[in-house]
């Protein structure tokens, strides 16, 4: 054999330790020529002309200059794809499914943490081989705040809306841009995303998850005066370790997908006299109503609406007096359904449309928005009640008949009587600002409300849960429904006095507010005075 | 003559260098998968540089005036599809070579064969009957809908040759001819009507012609062919206001495109699914969206600079080796790699443009700027279509797709506009460069 064999030294030449800078080398060198084919190309244009064929006809500039931006748009939308398709989340969510590439960036994504207010990691991303998992450290607790990302069955929650962030594509600021541009360049095939502070509470998160374990159910707390959401359960809830197709069916009644906190819609029972008594302050109220005994009926055609102490004794067979003549405070913490019914019929339809309107009935209300995704809540639903339709009005006066809410709604409303009025937007997300969302009631008249729901804890239906620890201001709910036992209903605010946190509690088919759901909220409300979170 | 045509031969030279590096590239990245190298694989790269080499020397010979860029430009974008293509085949036994060994030849010396024969001014005798490429093409149509067989929706004939690429040269051959032999009955607008002359087109001179249009349009989409109608169509509109200096027919052009379109829409279930993979790729990511959104992948995967030429996973991408050649260039050139591209096919178009605009005969400038409105409606219907900017029509990439018929139209095509690049005989018969070349010098 001829001393060097062209292939064999070729292969020598791979085979050693210098072929991938070689190889770049080559690339380089690749491009380089290309560039100089280009220029070299222009420089010869004048040699190139077509001399022969004497002057120019007929020029079609217009129509090479249409085809130039026609096929620019079509580099630049290329760009957008090629270039920063990981300001796609929908097309990254695909790579990382899909593509068997094994240099494709999309796979080596590290996703920042999510983190709760104290830095408690939520979720983090771990590797394992040539793969990145997401690991969730307190399983279902978080499931529906913060969601879940798999390979298979994609985002959902925060992981969804907070996608880009997550993948380190929120270029936001210059250094986040220069970080871009650096990857571009160098091709990091370790790009790390960016962590996401909420504003959650996981101590508390994870009592009001085990109070509320092996119930159906709802807990929200929030910050009253800058809108901070603490904690935000909702039972039964799915482990985001392990998703699996079984989970997605929707024929489970237990639906734990669903998040019933922010989409849950729920008869808000008495707990929704805090609206009407919030309309009867605003209009001035003074002076008292009668309230028989017998109850108090729109048209002789209706059932009458009596109050639950004549219910009471007429189980145990006496004879209830009723309560004669009430004042608005007293009828709130008795929680008279014959006073709020007659309230509301007093008012009107507009009136009490207009009320709702102001409470922001009928929205829905983003808690984190990006420009590829939301984290949203519904308040609560209430259809157009015909003005002839009077028995409808008094029922919905009480939070019965075709009124519905969401938890987090209920959260909201009293958070805004907490904060003189003023409703902060909830938000989930610890850099996002506080901003308000919108006054749901005149300062004086919050300031009167909040000292009403007070006395229903001190004197009213939620004496249960008045004693140590903060003092509570509050009301309970007790909602009928057509599925069986009613709905137990607490909502309120702590400490009394100077509001630092409002909680609303649902737990399905509870029973008596005053019952389930106000111990579950006064043991949260004292664990976060422990805690030193109603500061 | 040799001395005239030297920047083709430096800028033929660089191609050369270009597509040598690349091929160490795709070499070396065989080898490091483990590939056993012999001598035999530096075949491709030596059938590409003979070629070049015949392309030159051939056109110094036959003494060519015409152009220098045109040459270059083809050779750069078939060196960068001959690299795709072997780089693909390469991992996957011998049969796509075929590219490499015969058609990347054939399509050169088809292209030398057609430049050579239509030179000073011989192509202009393709004229004489239109009416007979129109019968040739609607006879082949037939022919294919007759013979062929059905796959991805669309007819083949036997062997997955595409008969119907010719159509790109016969139609045009005929639209040049009979517009440029009615461009007066053609241009006649608003007779005999008192009406606004912007408002009638001559529908007497027009009705062949639209008869025609109505056959073709019947045939082509009976196969599924919309991609090869659009192409065809543009080039009318082009060649017609082009020819009467009657910008109406565009108006017109557009208004009966919306309808069509619309009509497509409603009534063909494949169009649809088309526009949907266009539109909501991520609706059914596994289904009508695989084939753009893995080719998508790759690109994204190909970044700025790209993996290297050889080191991508272009298998993944469904039909990557022809429709799909782009987004190959994506994932391993990058994006500077794709711009590059686009630049060369714009210089392309320009000098088909600046040929058209030059050349004397309108019949020589109406069939330059239909061949090269044809080959830029084939550029961006297909690169439009892989980037997701336009919904995909399933149409090659010139030059660069695999496909022994798109290639060698490619190169037939290529070759009528260097023909008419060359011009005309000058009249006087001595010393016709001299004089010819100091007018134009004095002109410009």
């Amino acid at each position: 054999m001829t001393p060097p064999d062209p292939p064999q030294l070729f292969g020598a030449i791979v085979g050693s330790d210098a072929w991938p800078i070689l190889r770049i080398g080559l690339q380089g060198a690749f491009f380089l020529t290309l560039v100089y084919l280009i220029k070299l190309g222009f420089d010869l244009r004048g040699l190139t002309e077509l001399r022969h064929l004497g002057r120019s006809k007929r020029s079609f500039r217009i129509f090479f200059i249409a085809l130039t931006i026609l096929f620019s748009c079509v580099l630049l939308y290329q760009a957008t794809w090629q270039l920063t398709g990981l300001f796609r989340p929908q097309f990254l969510a695909f790579m990382q499914t899909y593509d068997r590439r094994q240099f494709n960036p999309a796979h080596r994504i590290r996703r920042g943490r999510i983190l709760d207010r104290r830095g408690e990691v939520l979720a983090f991303s771990e590797r394992r081989g040539d793969q990145v998992f997401r690991r969730y450290p307190y399983g279902p607790a978080f499931a529906h705040v913060v969601g879940y990302s798999d390979a298979k069955f994609g985002t959902s929650g925060l992981e969804a809306a907070a996608n880009a962030h997550l993948n380190g594509a929120t270029v936001d600021s210059l250094p986040a841009w220069g970080e871009l541009g650096h990857r571009l360049l160098t091709r990091d095939r370790n790009p790390r995303g960016q962590d996401l502070a909420l504003t959650l509470d996981t101590e508390l998160q994870l009592l009001a998850a085990q109070r509320l374990d092996g119930k159906r159910g709802a807990v929200v707390l929030l910050d009253p005066r800058d809108g901070a959401v603490r904690v935000l359960v909702s039972t039964p809830a799915f482990d985001p370790n392990r998703i699996s197709a079984g989970l997605f069916r929707t024929s489970q009644p237990e639906t734990p997908l669903l998040n019933r906190a922010t989409q849950g819609l729920y008869p808000p029972g008495s707990t929704f006299k805090i609206l009407t008594a919030a309309l009867a302050v605003e209009k001035g109220f003074k002076g008292t109503l009668p309230c028989p005994a017998d109850g108090y009926a729109t048209s002789s055609r209706y059932r009458k609406i009596r109050d639950h102490e004549y219910y009471a004794a007429r189980r145990s067979g006496r004879v209830w007096k009723g309560h004669g003549n009430l004042g608005l405070a007293t009828a709130l913490a008795k929680s008279s359904n014959v006073f709020f019914a007659q309230l509301g019929v007093g008012y009107g339809h507009a009136a009490f449309s207009r009320n709702l309107e102001r409470f922001r009935f009928n929205r829905r209300i983003d808690l984190y928005r990006s420009p590829y995704g939301a984290w949203t809540m519904n308040t609560g639903r209430i259809p157009e009640i015909a003005t002839s339709d009077q028995y409808g009005l008094a029922q919905a006066s009480i939070g019965q008949g075709k009124i519905l809410v969401t938890p987090a709604h209920m959260a909201l409303i009293v958070a805004a009587v907490a904060n003189r009025g003023l409703a902060m937007g909830p938000r989930l997300v610890a850099t996002d600002p506080p901003v308000r969302l919108a006054r749901f009631m005149s300062a004086a008249g919050a300031r009167r409300l909040a000292g009403m729901l007070r006395k229903v804890v001190t004197q009213g239906t939620g004496r249960s849960i008045d004693g140590e620890g903060p003092p509570i201001a509050g009301k309970t709910g007790t909602a009928q429904n057509p599925q069986g036992a009613a709905h137990s209903w607490f909502v309120g605010f702590a400490p009394a006095n100077r509001p630092a946190l409002a909680v609303a509690v649902m737990v399905e088919h509870g029973g008596y507010g005053s019952k389930t759901a106000a111990p579950i909220a006064r043991d949260l409300l004292v664990r976060a005075h422990a805690l030193g979170a109603l500061q | 003559m040799w001395e005239l045509r030297r920047p083709e031969r430096q800028l033929l030279a660089g191609c050369l260098l270009l597509v040598a590096l690349g091929f160490l590239m795709v070499l070396g990245s065989g080898q490091a998968a483990g590939r056993r190298l012999g001598l035999l694989d530096l075949l491709p790269l030596l059938t590409y540089a003979a070629s070049l080499l015949v392309i030159h020397l051939t056109l110094v010979l036959f003494q060519f005036r015409g152009d220098q860029m045109l040459p270059v430009v083809a050779a750069f974008l078939s060196g960068l599809g001959l690299l795709a293509q072997y780089r693909l085949g390469a991992f996957e036994g011998a049969d796509r070579w075929a590219n490499v060994r015969f058609i990347f030849p054939g399509g050169v010396l088809v292209m030398l064969a057609v430049c050579i024969a239509g030179m000073r001014g011989r192509y202009r005798r393709l004229a004489a009957w239109p009416w007979v490429w129109a019968g040739l093409s609607l006879v082949l149509l037939a022919g294919v809908l007759i013979t062929g067989q059905r796959f991805r929706g669309a007819v083949y004939a036997l062997g997955f040759i595409t008969p119907t690429e010719l159509l790109k040269i016969t139609v045009l051959l005929f639209l040049a001819g009979l517009i440029d032999r009615d461009a007066k009955a053609l241009g006649n607008w608003g007779h005999p009507w008192p009406v606004p002359p912007w408002l009638i087109p001559p529908f007497g001179a027009l009705l062949p012609l639209l008869g025609f249009w109505a056959l073709l349009a019947g045939l082509l989409l009976l196969q599924r062919d919309l991609g090869m109608f659009i192409i065809l169509s543009v080039a009318l509109l082009v060649l017609l206001v082009a020819g009467t200096a009657r910008w109406g027919y565009l108006v017109y052009g557009i208004l009966a495109a919306t309808g069509v379109g619309y009509l497509m829409l409603t009534l063909f279930a494949h169009g649809q699914r088309r526009i949907q993979a266009w539109q909501a790729p991520f609706d059914d990511p596994t289904g009508t969206g695989w084939q753009i959104l893995q080719g998508l992948s790759g690109m994204y995967s190909g970044g700025l600079w790209g993996e290297g030429f050889g080191r991508g996973n272009p298998e993944y991408t469904p039909i990557a080796e022809s429709d799909f050649i782009y987004s190959v260039i994506g994932e391993e050139l990058g994006f500077f790699g794709c711009a590059a591209v686009v630049v060369f096919y714009l210089i392309l178009f320009a000098r088909g443009l600046r040929i058209a605009g030059r050349t004397g005969p309108p019949f020589g400038m109406l069939l330059g700027l239909g061949l090269t409105t044809v080959t830029a409606t084939q550029t961006f219907l297909n690169i439009g279509g892989v980037t997701k900017f336009i919904p995909l029509t399933g149409i090659t990439l010139p030059f660069i797709s695999q496909g022994g018929s798109s290639l060698l139209v490619a190169f037939f095509t290529l070759g009528l506009i260097l023909a008419i690049s060359d011009g005309e005989v000058a009249k006087t018969r001595p010393q016709q460069d001299k004089p010819k070349r100091r007018r134009g010098r004095a002109d410009a």
